[in-house]
């Protein structure tokens, strides 16, 4: 029924025994008061609001520890399926969370709560930003040095996952653990060096990692 | 002011298309994209205007993903904000509405296989849209010292991005 252990590597200090404990889904959320639709608004309207860079901790916060919604364990099972799904993280968990909650009108509470206040505050901020731009050097050039920050955080977002994997699976011989360096490096020439179309590039990088990880799987197995 | 009907119908049709494939990583993985698109192919968006509305999208608070209606908003105003929000919604929304139901199994095996043969793919991509992004910002020395000096720095100290960006941002803007 449950496999091997894999950590998400996003969630941290949540384990797969968690899980296995607190059981399906659910299970001790019928013994406290389902959340409403304005529970759900508000709830998620603090975890958008929180949310710099990654919803992974704040998700976290809101759900576990201040609303107390779903265990540790819970929210780790659904952040999983979150990831595999197509979307924001933070999307995929209000839909679940507030479907599971308060029925198909559940999705559309959390959602606003998400979405709305973060997107009048951002849109704001956009114009106040392009208005000092435009009549500050000084503003503009600051505003060129907050993007380079944002793509030296990708850079190391990317550089640490790596590091991750690398670390993450001592046991496999260095070949294995090569093969997976060499699908982040085929990425980064596909993208950043051939300009390939990248859901395309997705595509390739997908299957050939599927692949790897299924071959893994059977090496690991005998 | 009415956004013409063509461009919200443009607007909606590339961020559909992007949503199914914001996987594993997020739209960060597809600020490549988004940029050879709207940037270089349509010219939607000046090169300062999409560096401008990726720093507000990181630094400001909420998720992520509201680099799309920002774009969305900078094209066709509030109209565009909308259509590009809901059409960068719909999809990904409708499978989580199904798959939260159907998978009452907190983890399925090949959800885990695919979780874990994403990684070294949004890895790659995450390193990808990072170098894409530097190599729009001006070719001076600043940009390209403060985008090394981050990459290197936040790999070592493990703080909130927003600090990185109003350091960098602030040092930008003292030797302009």
């Amino acid at each position: 029924m449950l496999i091997a252990p894999i950590s998400s590597g996003l969630m941290a200090g949540v384990t797969r025994a968690d899980c296995i404990t607190s059981g399906a889904y659910g299970a001790n959320v019928s013994d406290s008061k389902k959340p409403s639709l304005l529970d759900l608004a508000l709830g998620f309207a603090n975890i958008g609001l929180t949310s710099v860079g990654g919803a992974a901790g704040p998700l976290r916060y809101v759900i576990v520890k201040q609303r107390r919604w779903l265990s540790d364990g819970e929210l780790a099972g659904l952040f999983g399926i979150a990831q595999a799904l197509p979307g924001a993280n933070a999307v995929n968990i209000a839909v679940m969370l507030g479907d599971r909650f308060a029925g198909p009108l559940g999705p559309l509470a959390a959602l606003a709560g998400l979405i709305i206040p973060s997107l009048l505050i951002a849109i704001s901020l956009a114009g106040i930003a392009t208005h000092f731009a435009t009549v500050n050097a000084r503003f503009a050039a600051g505003e060129i040095g907050v993007t380079a920050a944002v793509a030296g955080i990708f850079i190391a977002n990317g550089t640490r996952l790596i590091a991750q994997l690398w670390r993450g699976t001592p046991d496999l011989r260095a070949a294995w653990r090569c093969t997976r360096l060499a699908i982040s490096a085929l990425g980064i020439v596909l993208v950043a060096g051939l300009h390939v179309f990248v859901p395309y590039a997705m595509l390739i990088l997908i299957t050939l990692s599927m692949i790897v990880e299924t071959r893994l799987r059977d090496v690991a197995s005998h | 002011m009415f956004a013409q009907a063509d461009v919200l119908l443009s607007l909606a049709w590339h961020f559909a298309l992007l949503s199914l494939f914001a996987v594993g990583g997020g739209i960060t993985m597809l600020i490549p994209q988004m940029h050879q698109e709207f940037v270089l192919q349509y010219h939607w968006l000046d090169e300062r205007s999409f560096a401008e509305l990726l720093a507000v999208s990181q630094a400001a608070p909420g998720p992520n993903f509201l680099l799309v209606p920002l774009i969305g908003f900078r094209v066709a105003y509030w109209p565009g904000a909308l259509v590009s929000l809901l059409a960068f919604l719909v999809f990904p929304v409708a499978i989580a509405f199904f798959a939260g139901r159907l998978l009452h199994q907190s983890e399925n095996e090949w959800i885990a296989r695919l979780r874990q043969a994403f990684r070294p793919v949004t890895a790659g991509l995450w390193i990808a849209s990072g170098l894409v992004v530097a190599i729009t910002l001006d070719h001076t020395l600043v940009p390209v010292v403060l985008t090394a000096g981050v990459a290197l720095l936040a790999l070592a100290i493990d703080i909130s991005p927003l600090w990185w960006c109003l350091g960098a941002g602030i040092i930008a803007a003292a030797l302009a």
